[in-house]
C-alpha cells in the first residue's frame, strides 16, 4: 500500500499547482488523474482578466459573483508569470492585450459600461473605436466597429506550460497515477484510506486530501455527504493549420461566442463557448459539427484573412462552473479533505488557486481574502 | 501536346489537361515543393492528398495540394515557405449557422468512390433505393482502379482500369447519384455526414451511411524518407495510372507486397527504368510454397498475374529479396542515392536514382467510422485495427456499414463483393426491392468474398515480413513529418513515466500537424503498447475528431465557392 501525505485527486493545473507547492514544503504527495474529462490537458490557453460577455450572458445572476473576482484573476495571470520564471521555462505567455469587439454602437455602450466598472475594480481597460484599432489589430474585419481593450489578458502555450509543472513535480518525487480514478475515500483510523481504479488500481494511505478535480468535484465531495454543485460545461475548439504572425491579441466578442488567438507556433485557435457533447458510457467529450460551423462562420466574420486557412483538428474542452467563484477550504465534516476549484475560467486562475489551496492545506495565509469561497456555502443554499 | 501552361517560380510549366500541378510539375522533374518546419524541402508523398507534404501556393492561396490541384492554365504556383500566409484582403462574410447549410438527401449516403462504395451504390440502387455518393477526387475509382482524369481518357492502360471505368459507368447509368470532388468534413449521425464541395459546404442525410474510405500507405520512417523524390508505391503509381506522369527516370522500390511488383512492372512499361525492387519478405522460402499454393488455389487468375511480375523482375534481375531500404540521402551528382540490405543489418548494395518508392503495407482510413463510435479490434498479424462487422458488413452502429480497405485491408476484390452484400442488406434494412436476381448477387458475393479472404490469408502468408516500426530510424529521423519530432525525442517522451498516446503528442507535438497523424500514430501506439503494456484498442491510437482531412474555413462557412 502506498502511503503519503497528501493525496490530490486531479492532474490539471490547479491540482499540479497545489501539488507542487506541497511537494516543495515536504510533503509526500500523489497525483491520481482520470486522464479522460481533463480541462487542463484539452485547454486553449487563454488568459482572461476582463469579464467574459459570454459568461454574463449565460448566467446573469452569477455576473456579480465573477465581477466581485476580478481582482483575482489579474493575480491568476501575475501568478503564471511568476511560475514561468520560478521553474526557468518558457510557456510563451504573452499579455499583448485582449480585445473584445462590438459590432455596433449597442455593443459598443454595452462594453463601455463594462470597461468603466472594471476599471472601478483596478483592471487596466481602454475604449477605442475603429480607428485606433485599425492601427493596432489591421487583421480585424470591417464587422468591427469598436472593441474594449484589456491589457492584462493575453495567452500561453498549455503544452508548454503543462509539461514544465509535470516536469517540475517529477524533480520533487510527486507519485503521478495517470488513468487512474479514486473510487472510495474512507476514515481507517490512521488516516484516509482511498481506493484507487484503473491503471495505478489499488489503495493508498493519507494524511489529507486535495479534491481539485474540476467538474468531478461535486461528485466526489457527494460520496463524502458533501455539497459542491460543479458542471461540466463541454465546449468545442478549431485549431487551423500555422501561419505567419498575423493576430496579436486574444479577440473576443461583445455578445457573440468567440475566443480566438494564434499560439507562438502559428496555429490559430478558435473557441469561445460554443457546446461540445459528452458521449458513450464514460461520457467521453466530443465535438459537435453545427459548433464547428457556427464558432468559424464566427470567426471568419471578425477576422477575414482566416477564411483562406484550414481548419487541421477539433476537439472538445470541458470548462467547470459553479457559482462564479472559487470553492476553496475544508469540506464541513472533513476538515482533513480540501476543496479547490476556480469556479470560471480555471486555467488562468489555476496557479493561483493551487497555490491558495496548498496555504490553506498547511494553515498558512492564502495571501487573499477567501471568505467568501468557502464550501460550506453551498449547505446553507 | 501540352494544352496548359502556368508558371512554377516564375518559370513557365507545359501540363497536360486533366494533369494535377503536383503530375505536370513531378513529370518537368520539380520534385521539391513546401519548405519543413526544420528547413529543408519535401514534395509529393503520398499523392493522394493525405500527408499534406506537397503543399504550394496557387495565385496567392496557401496550403493548396499540388497533388489535388488541377492543372489550369496561367495559373501561379510558388513553392510554399514556411508556415505559410494567407491572401491579405479578404471581405468578411456574415455569420450563418448549421441550418444555413444545404442538405442532399437520400436513401443511403455511400462515401468513398472505390470498388467497395461504388459496388455498394450500384447494389443498393438497384433495389431501388436513392443512392448519393460521395467521393474526393475529381473523378472517383479509388486507388485500385485509379481512373484517369476526364481529359486524358484515352484507351484504358489495362484491365483493372477499364474494370474501373465500367463500374463506374454502371453507376451512372443506374442513376446513383456521384458527386465527385465531395470531401467529407466529418460525420454528424448514423446516417449524415457534413461534406464540401467546390468550396461549398453541405449536409448529406441519408437513412443509412456506407463508409468506403479505403487506406492509406504506412509510414515507415527511415533516414532521408521526407526527401522530395522519396514518394509511396502508390504516389507513383497514381503519377503515371491517373495523370500519365513519371517523376523520374530511374527508379528504385521498396516494401512489402505485390503492390510493389506490380507497380515496377507497370514504371518499366511507362519507359522509366527500375533499377531494383526490395522486397522485405524472402517469399522463395520452402515453408511458403504452401501458402502460394493455396492462393493459386483461391484465385489463379490473381495469382498468375503476381507471378507474372515476379518472374518478369526476376527475370531482368531486378528482385531483392528480404531486404528493406535502410537509408536514402541526397546523392553527390543529384538525385537520391539509396541502400538496401537486410533489416538486422550487413552487406548492402547502393543505387543513385531520381525516385524512391515506399510501399510497406497499408493503414486503413477508419477515421469516420472511429469517430462514429463503432467498434474496432487489433489484429496482430496485420498491425491494424480492424473494423467489427456482422455477415452483412454491418458495424456495431447501426445503420452504419463499412466496406472494403477501410475495415482492415482485404484488397479490391474483397471490396466489391463486400460492396454488394451491404448494399443489398441495406436495402433490406430500409425496405428496398430486392429481386430474386439480386439476392442471387449476394449469396454469390459472400461466396465470392470467402473465396479473396482465402486468398488474402495465404497471400499475406507468402509475404509475411516482420513489422518494421520505429527500427528502421535512426535518432534523428523524423518520424512525425508534419511537426517534424525526430525518433530520439519521440523515445524519450515515450520513456517518461507512463505517458498514454494523448500525453506524449501533448509533448512533442507529434500527430499534431497537417495529416492528423496518420504517418507517426500507428507506429507510436505499437510502440507503447509494447513498452507499458497497453491494449490496443481504440483508445490506443490520437482520438478520431474532426475535420477527416484539413478544410479551408471559407470553404465551411461561405466565401469559399471556386
Amino acid at each position: 500500500m502506498r502511503e503519503v501525505d497528501v493525496l490530490v485527486v486531479g492532474g490539471g493545473i490547479v491540482g499540479m499547482a497545489a501539488a507542487l507547492d506541497l511537494a516543495r514544503d515536504g510533503r509526500a504527495v500523489a497525483i491520481v488523474d482520470d486522464g479522460r474529462h481533463s480541462g487542463t490537458t484539452a485547454n486553449a490557453g487563454s488568459l482572461h482578466v476582463q469579464m467574459q460577455s459570454r459568461f454574463i450572458r449565460l448566467y446573469p445572476d452569477l455576473a456579480p459573483n465573477v465581477e466581485r473576482s476580478l481582482p483575482l484573476y489579474v493575480a491568476g495571470a501575475a501568478r503564471w508569470r511568476e511560475l514561468a520564471a520560478e521553474l526557468g521555462a518558457d510557456m510563451e505567455i504573452k499579455q499583448s492585450g485582449g480585445l473584445m469587439v462590438a459590432e455596433d454602437e449597442a455593443q459598443f455602450s454595452f462594453l463601455a459600461a463594462k470597461c468603466a466598472r472594471e476599471r472601478a475594480l483596478g483592471l487596466d481597460v481602454h475604449m477605442l473605436d475603429r480607428a485606433e484599432l485599425s492601427r493596432i489589430a489591421p487583421y480585424l474585419g470591417e464587422a468591427v466597429f469598436g472593441a474594449e481593450l484589456c491589457r492584462e489578458e493575453g495567452k500561453l502555450s498549455p503544452l508548454k506550460a503543462n509539461e514544465a509543472v509535470r516536469r517540475a513535480l517529477d524533480a520533487l518525487g510527486v507519485l503521478r497515477l495517470g488513468e487512474t480514478r479514486v473510487g472510495t475515500v474512507a476514515r481507517d483510523g490512521v488516516g484516509i484510506l482511498a481506493t484507487l481504479e484503473g491503471r495505478s488500481a489499488g489503495t493508498l494511505r493519507t494524511g489529507k486530501v486535495m479534491l481539485a478535480a474540476g467538474s468531478g468535484t461535486g461528485a466526489l465531495a457527494a460520496a463524502l455527504g458533501v455539497r459542491i454543485p460543479t458542471e461540466a460545461e463541454p465546449l468545442h475548439m478549431n485549431i487551423t493549420e500555422a501561419t505567419t504572425p498575423l493576430i496579436g491579441h486574444l479577440v473576443q466578442h461583445a455578445e457573440r461566442m468567440i475566443t480566438l488567438k494564434q499560439l507562438g507556433a502559428g496555429q490559430v485557435v478558435i473557441g469561445g463557448g460554443w457546446p461540445a457533447r459528452f458521449t458513450g458510457a464514460d461520457a467521453f467529450p466530443t465535438v459537435d459539427p453545427a459548433s464547428m460551423i457556427g464558432n468559424l462562420s464566427l470567426a471568419q466574420h471578425i477576422v477575414p484573412r482566416l477564411g483562406a486557412l484550414r481548419v487541421i483538428r477539433t476537439w472538445a474542452g470541458v470548462n467547470t462552473t459553479a457559482d462564479g467563484q472559487c470553492i476553496l477550504g475544508p469540506l464541513p465534516g472533513w476538515p482533513e479533505v480540501f476543496a479547490a476549484v476556480p469556479g470560471d475560467a480555471g486555467y488562468t486562475l489555476g496557479p493561483l488557486v493551487g497555490r491558495m489551496a496548498a496555504a490553506i492545506l498547511s494553515g498558512r495565509e492564502p495571501g487573499h481574502d477567501v471568505s467568501r469561497f468557502g464550501v460550506e456555502r453551498f449547505a446553507a443554499a | 501536346m501540352s494544352d496548359v501552361t502556368f508558371t512554377f517560380e516564375g518559370h513557365p510549366v507545359a501540363a497536360r489537361k486533366g494533369q494535377t500541378v503536383g503530375a505536370a510539375l513531378a513529370a518537368a522533374g520539380q520534385l521539391a515543393l513546401r519548405e519543413a518546419r526544420t528547413g529543408g524541402a519535401r514534395g509529393i508523398f503520398c499523392g493522394m492528398g493525405v500527408c499534406q507534404e506537397c503543399l504550394v501556393t496557387v495565385d496567392g492561396m496557401p496550403n493548396r495540394r499540388a497533388c489535388l490541384e488541377p492543372a489550369r492554365d496561367g495559373i501561379h504556383v510558388r513553392r510554399q515557405a514556411f508556415p505559410g500566409e494567407p491572401p491579405g484582403a479578404s471581405r468578411g462574410t456574415p455569420p450563418i449557422g448549421f441550418a444555413d447549410l444545404a442538405v442532399e438527401r437520400a436513401d443511403v449516403v455511400v462515401i468513398g468512390g472505390g470498388a467497395g462504395g461504388l459496388a455498394a451504390a450500384v447494389a443498393a440502387r438497384g433495389c431501388g433505393l436513392d443512392v448519393l455518393l460521395l467521393d474526393e477526387r475529381s473523378t472517383a475509382g479509388g486507388q485500385y482502379f485509379k481512373q484517369p482524369a476526364a481529359a486524358l481518357r484515352e484507351p484504358a492502360l489495362d484491365r483493372q482500369q477499364a474494370d474501373g471505368a465500367a463500374l463506374r459507368t454502371r453507376a451512372d447509368s443506374a442513376g446513383v447519384r456521384v458527386l465527385d470532388g465531395a470531401e467529407v468534413v466529418t460525420a454528424i449521425d448514423a446516417g449524415s455526414v457534413l461534406a464540401t464541395r467546390a468550396g461549398r459546404a453541405f449536409i448529406a442525410r441519408g437513412r443509412a451511411l456506407v463508409v468506403a474510405t479505403g487506406a492509406y500507405e504506412r509510414g515507415v520512417p527511415l533516414p532521408g524518407w521526407t526527401l522530395p523524390g522519396v514518394m509511396t508505391t502508390g504516389a507513383l503509381q497514381t503519377l503515371w495510372r491517373s495523370y500519365r506522369a513519371l517523376p523520374g527516370r530511374r527508379i528504385l522500390i521498396a516494401g512489402n507486397g505485390p503492390l510493389n511488383l506490380q507497380v515496377a512492372c507497370e514504371s518499366i512499361d511507362a519507359g522509366a527504368s527500375v533499377v531494383a525492387v526490395a522486397e522485405a519478405a524472402p517469399l522463395a522460402s520452402g515453408e511458403r510454397l504452401g501458402a502460394l499454393t493455396r492462393m493459386a488455389l483461391a484465385d489463379p487468375a490473381l495469382a498468375a498475374k503476381g507471378g507474372g511480375y515476379l518472374a518478369r523482375l526476376r527475370r531482368q534481375s531486378r528482385l531483392r529479396l528480404g531486404v528493406v531500404c535502410r537509408r536514402i540521402e541526397p546523392a553527390p551528382a543529384g538525385g537520391l542515392r539509396v541502400e538496401i540490405g537486410p533489416a538486422a543489418g550487413g552487406p548492402g548494395e547502393s543505387h543513385d536514382v531520381d525516385i524512391v518508392a515506399l510501399g510497406y503495407g497499408f493503414q486503413p482510413s477508419n477515421e469516420l467510422l472511429r469517430a462514429l463510435g463503432c467498434a474496432h479490434d487489433w489484429d496482430e498479424r496485420a498491425g491494424l485495427l480492424r473494423t467489427r462487422r456482422d455477415a452483412s458488413c454491418e458495424t456495431t452502429v447501426a445503420g452504419v456499414f463499412a466496406v472494403g480497405d477501410c475495415c482492415g485491408l482485404g484488397g479490391a476484390p474483397a471490396a466489391l463483393a463486400e460492396g454488394t452484400i451491404a448494399g443489398v442488406a441495406l436495402a433490406r434494412a430500409l425496405g428496398g426491392a430486392v429481386t430474386a436476381a439480386l439476392a442471387q448477387e449476394a449469396d454469390r458475393a459472400a461466396r465470392e468474398l470467402a473465396r479473396h479472404r482465402r486468398f488474402q490469408a495465404a497471400l499475406w502468408e507468402a509475404f509475411a515480413a516482420p513489422r518494421l516500426g520505429l527500427s528502421l530510424a535512426a535518432a534523428d529521423t523524423v518520424v512525425c513529418r508534419c511537426e517534424d519530432v525526430g525518433k530520439a525525442e519521440l523515445l524519450a517522451a515515450a520513456a517518461d513515466g507512463d505517458p498514454a498516446i494523448g500525453d506524449v503528442k501533448r509533448r512533442t507535438r507529434c500527430g499534431m500537424g497537417r495529416c492528423q497523424g496518420r504517418y507517426c500514430g500507428p507506429a507510436l501506439a505499437e510502440h507503447l503498447a509494447a513498452q507499458g503494456d497497453r491494449p490496443l484498442d481504440e483508445r490506443a491510437f490520437f482520438a478520431p475528431r474532426g475535420p477527416v482531412k484539413p478544410v479551408t474555413i471559407a470553404d465551411l462557412v461561405g466565401g469559399g465557392e471556386r
